[in-house]
């Protein structure tokens, strides 16, 4: 196990027009850390994980290892993935069909001459932690898919890396194995100690496995924070998007407060005061309630009359949709008893929409909602094709 | 191949078009028409063979060089399969690691298979005859050579038709390889790197243990080529009297009275081979799942790109089409062979005597004719066998009876069909010979594998969804297999007419058996003025027929697209 350090590292890719995946990136990861690259797809998580690995060359920087430099642009140090102790597991398992179970993840062990976990019984060891112990002499043809990256898993781990690398393994498993999994994953480590590198675009995976999260656009960190932080206070309007505050509201200074499409918002005032005379206040749809057009609402939130546009039943929740003015407001509020208030909404119905200000979060307003499209609304495509037609 | 092999889809709809047909009765006809082009040839052959006590098998097996003649034949498969192994593993690792500008190089070591194999045939003997041959006289400037009359090689020898032959195979493993190596997924080797090992590590333990399905396949073809080969013997070995099976068979059909058993009780012989070769294929690939990636990104080379791997296709190509058509060229434009090359003597008379000679544009006619008429019959034959080895889960027994049939034109020499169907024809009940219609006849049999197998994994690959949606939104049989599934096919069926496009119009040894002088085709004509000493002419023909079969390719990839191509 060591520290991984990465300084200033760039990667430009060729092509039209030429990109940068990765740009001037500087990450610290501890020993024993479980570092979460989250992001959308294009933001460089992925590139920054193979370079990692040495499976891509960046075009600048420096990457280290506890006390090993492995990759120095300026020094022409590149040492090759198989030179560096790492372990890696692929979202699509990367299982070799031709291998038993047992010979993939005695692989590393051979590739590597650890004598010492061959003759150890690291192979079984490893594949018991994984629950595969039953499964060391079958192909990975035969198993499911939870099996198979169970055993992609064990062939990560089995050699003791300094740092494992995980890219995207949840993706191709259905929901429920997926939250299987990851409860293994964080176990795991929780047993194991070691340091890891993994990516998704998942927030709950993210929140749930990170130590620290590093959330990253345009092949720059955006943030970089226990999961807490990154959760209660994200740093900018992009991680705001990206980690589900998906109501945004600009509002501008007026005479008697904070107007927003024309509607000078009442209640409790919003906290905004360093910021300018334009603000986009970002907010869970949790945090909004919906109230009758004649209630009093509670002093201590900030309110707006709006539409209802629709109302989805969710089981414990109902998800509705308001307008306040060319606002479109989401909100999910309790489904509360059959035939009470939030049951019966119809489209059309003039509302009272409230949250408390303390729940949302201010940003300088951006000339567009960029922000919202990269963080959200690329988040379906970020799944590859082929894992779709597997 | 893959896709093809574990014909999962059963339940897929798109064959829907030949319903009509998997009522029992019309596919039992359907297959029964098929047994009778693909077997019935092969069947009146045995029953010749077997006569008067099987006094074709006496004949043929009593003859002193029988011995030696099957040694050749099996010296000829292996030596020419073993260089064509190692040249096309070798020769697709290269491809792989092509820098990215210079990725169209992949195309070119097909190259060979565009030329036909009799052209190259006579291409190597105009560069490497030991006297007049232009490499042998440029070989001789060499001091260590210069005392030389002729040679130092000798094309009409064994180790050079082995050489020849392997040159030439090599593009077909090549094709199998690369097409192997692409669907290996990068994830894996990538896997295999971080999990340390070395490149050539990678190659040996990964890389090549999940290209075994595909060598083992490629190679067996190969194999099988290399058994049947028939033109390369038969221009540099007969007159030296190295004989293989295929041109003791052709020496057979050609005596007076034909020695129909003689030749049957040979081909036997290679009947037997086929049979193990195929046995041996599908014994070993049984487990084909144990080789399938699935997933992740294509197939990367884990080696950095490099310049030498453009050599190497380059090198190859110079080598196997360059140097013979080059040699062709020379001569076709000379007065006359000979090792002294007079550029300011270079002449179009040749190419005009040709075009003067009605036998030779009446050759070309036909050619064209038949190999597009015989295209035209195949391509519908094949999606209807391709609709029931997919779809025929209820009728196993016929569905097996079809998947065999196709297959076996690929395994049995050509010239064996010919001989076959030269004897089917020339006796009742249909009495088609000395007409076009009997090599129509067999250029549709010989085509029968590509056909279908083409067809067959391009509709596996396309599933059942798009046809169920047009079924559901309302379309009828016809209309979805119309509109959707041959839209989708375009690819796949440009690339399945190209491929039979050029090989028909390269095709040779079953034409030489079944043509007459009245009806001859491209390859037999340049056969007769090779006979006859007519090399330039011959030179002049060969172009001109490589000339055709390019001009097939090229608008079968403005029908298909690229892709067609690369289905070659």
């Amino acid at each position: 196990m060591s520290h991984v350090s990465i300084q200033s590292m760039t990667m430009h890719f060729d092509g039209k027009p030429p990109t940068k995946a990765v740009d001037d990136l500087d990450l610290e990861i501890e020993e024993g850390e479980f570092l979460v690259l989250l992001g959308p797809s294009g933001c460089g998580k992925t590139t920054t994980l193979r370079c990692l690995a040495g499976l891509e060359t960046p075009s600048a920087g420096r990457i280290s290892f506890g006390p090993t430099t492995v990759f120095d642009a300026a020094r022409r140090v590149n040492l090759s993935p198989d030179k560096r102790n790492i372990g890696m597991v692929f979202q699509s398992y990367a299982l070799w069909p031709h291998m038993t179970v047992r010979k993939n993840i005695k692989y590393p062990l051979k590739a590597r001459r650890i004598k010492e976990g061959l003759k150890g019984g690291w192979v079984e060891e490893t594949a018991a932690l994984v629950d595969c112990g039953v499964l060391l002499d079958r192909y990975p043809a035969q198993l499911s898919g939870g099996q198979q990256q169970r055993v992609a898993l064990a062939r990560g781990l089995v050699a003791r890396p300094d740092l494992v690398l995980f890219d995207e393994p949840l993706s191709n498993l259905d929901a429920r194995l997926r939250d299987q999994v990851r409860a293994e994953i964080h176990e795991l480590h929780g047993r194991l100690g070691f340091t890891a590198v993994f990516v998704t675009h998942d927030q709950s995976e993210a929140l749930a496995l990170g130590d620290r999260l590093a959330i990253m656009r345009h092949g720059r960190i955006e943030q970089y924070d226990t999961p807490e932080h990154v959760f209660e206070r994200p740093a900018t309007e992009y991680v705001a998007a990206f980690i589900g505050m998906s109501n945004r509201l600009v509002c501008k200074r007026a005479d008697n407060g904070w107007a927003c499409s024309g509607q000078v918002l009442a209640g409790a005032p919003l906290q905004a005061a360093p910021l300018g005379g334009t603000v986009a206040v970002r907010l869970r749809s949790e945090d909004v309630d919906i109230h009758p057009g004649t209630a009093t609402v509670p002093a201590d939130r900030t309110t707006a009359t709006a539409t209802i546009v629709d109302s989805e039943y969710g089981g414990k929740t109902m998800d509705v949709v308001a307008r306040l003015g060319d606002t479109r407001i989401f909100a999910r509020i309790p489904s509360g008893d059959s035939g009470g208030f939030a049951r019966r909404l119809t489209p059309g119905e003039r509302v009272i929409i409230s949250f408390r200000p303390t729940d949302a979060m201010l940003y300088e307003a951006e000339a567009d909602r960029s922000a919202d499209a990269e963080a959200v609304g690329e988040q379906t495509s970020d799944v590859p094709a082929q894992a779709v037609s597997v | 191949m893959t896709a093809v092999a574990t014909p999962r889809a059963t339940s897929v709809d798109v064959g829907s078009a030949a319903r009509w047909l998997l009522k029992p009765l019309g596919l039992v006809a359907f297959v029964g028409v098929l047994a009778y082009f693909v077997l019935g040839p092969l069947v009146r052959l045995q029953s010749k063979a077997f006569a008067d006590g099987a006094a074709g098998y006496r004949t043929a097996f009593t003859a002193d060089r029988i011995g030696r003649t099957i040694a050749y034949t099996i010296g000829l498969a292996l030596g020419s399969l073993a260089i064509a192994l190692v040249l096309g593993t070798l020769l697709a690792w290269a491809a792989t690691r092509l820098p990215p500008k210079l990725r169209i190089l992949r195309v070119v070591p097909v190259l060979p298979i565009v030329v036909p194999a009799i052209a190259s045939v006579v291409g190597w003997a105009f560069l490497l005859s030991p006297r007049p041959g232009y490499l042998n006289a440029t070989l001789r400037r060499l001091p260590w050579w210069s005392d030389l009359e002729e040679g130092p090689i000798d094309v009409y020898t064994m180790p050079w038709i082995v050489i020849i032959t392997g040159i030439g195979l090599t593009a077909f493993v090549y094709l199998f390889v690369a097409a192997g190596f692409e669907s290996i997924s990068a994830e894996h080797l990538e896997a295999a790197q971080v999990a340390g090992s070395s490149p050539m590590g990678v190659f040996f333990r990964v890389t090549l243990p999940l290209l075994r399905p595909t060598l083992l396949y490629g190679g067996g073809v190969a194999l099988l080529l290399g058994l049947g080969q028939f033109t390369g013997p038969l221009l540099l070995g007969r007159t030296a009297g190295i004989d293989v099976v295929t041109t003791e068979i052709y020496g057979d059909m050609t005596q007076t009275p034909v020695q129909y058993g003689s030749a049957a009780a040979l081909g036997s012989t290679l009947l037997v081979f086929g049979v193990v070769v195929v046995g041996l294929q599908k014994f070993f690939l049984r487990d084909r799942k144990r080789f399938v990636t699935h997933g992740g990104k294509a197939f990367r080379s884990p080696g950095r790109p490099s310049k030498l791997a453009a050599v190497a296709l380059l090198g190859y190509t110079f080598v196997a089409t360059v140097l013979p058509v080059s040699a062709l060229v020379v001569v076709s434009l000379s007065p006359f062979w000979s090792a002294d090359i007079d550029f300011a003597g270079f002449t179009l008379d040749n190419f005009r005597e040709i075009f003067d000679q009605s036998n030779v544009t009446d050759a070309i006619y036909n050619s064209v004719t038949i190999s597009l008429l015989a295209v035209a019959i195949s391509l519908p034959l094949g999606f209807v066998a391709a609709s029931i080895i997919l779809r025929g889960t209820r009728h196993r027994a016929l569905r097996m009876a079809a998947d065999f049939l196709v297959a076996i034109p690929l395994g049995v020499p050509a010239v064996l069909f010919g001989a076959g169907f030269l004897l089917t024809y020339t006796e009742g009940p249909f009495v088609l010979y000395g007409t076009r219609w009997v090599i129509v006849l067999v250029y549709v049999t010989l085509m029968l594998p590509f056909a279908t197998r083409m067809q067959l994994s391009a509709l596996v690959s396309l599933g059942e969804g798009y046809v169920e949606a047009a079924r559901v939104s309302g379309s009828g049989v016809v209309g979805a297999n119309v509109k959707v599934v041959l839209p989708l096919m375009r690819a796949a069926l440009g690339g399945a007419a190209a491929l039979m496009f050029v090989l028909l119009t390269h095709e040779f040894a079953a034409s030489v058996l079944v043509r007459s002088s009245t009806t001859q085709v491209m390859g037999t004509v340049l056969f007769d003025y090779w006979g006859n000493g007519g090399y330039p002419l011959v030179a002049a023909i060969a172009l001109v027929m490589s000339f055709v079969t390019a001009i097939g390719v090229v608008i079968a990839v403005m029908v298909g697209g690229s892709k067609a191509l690369s289905s070659l």
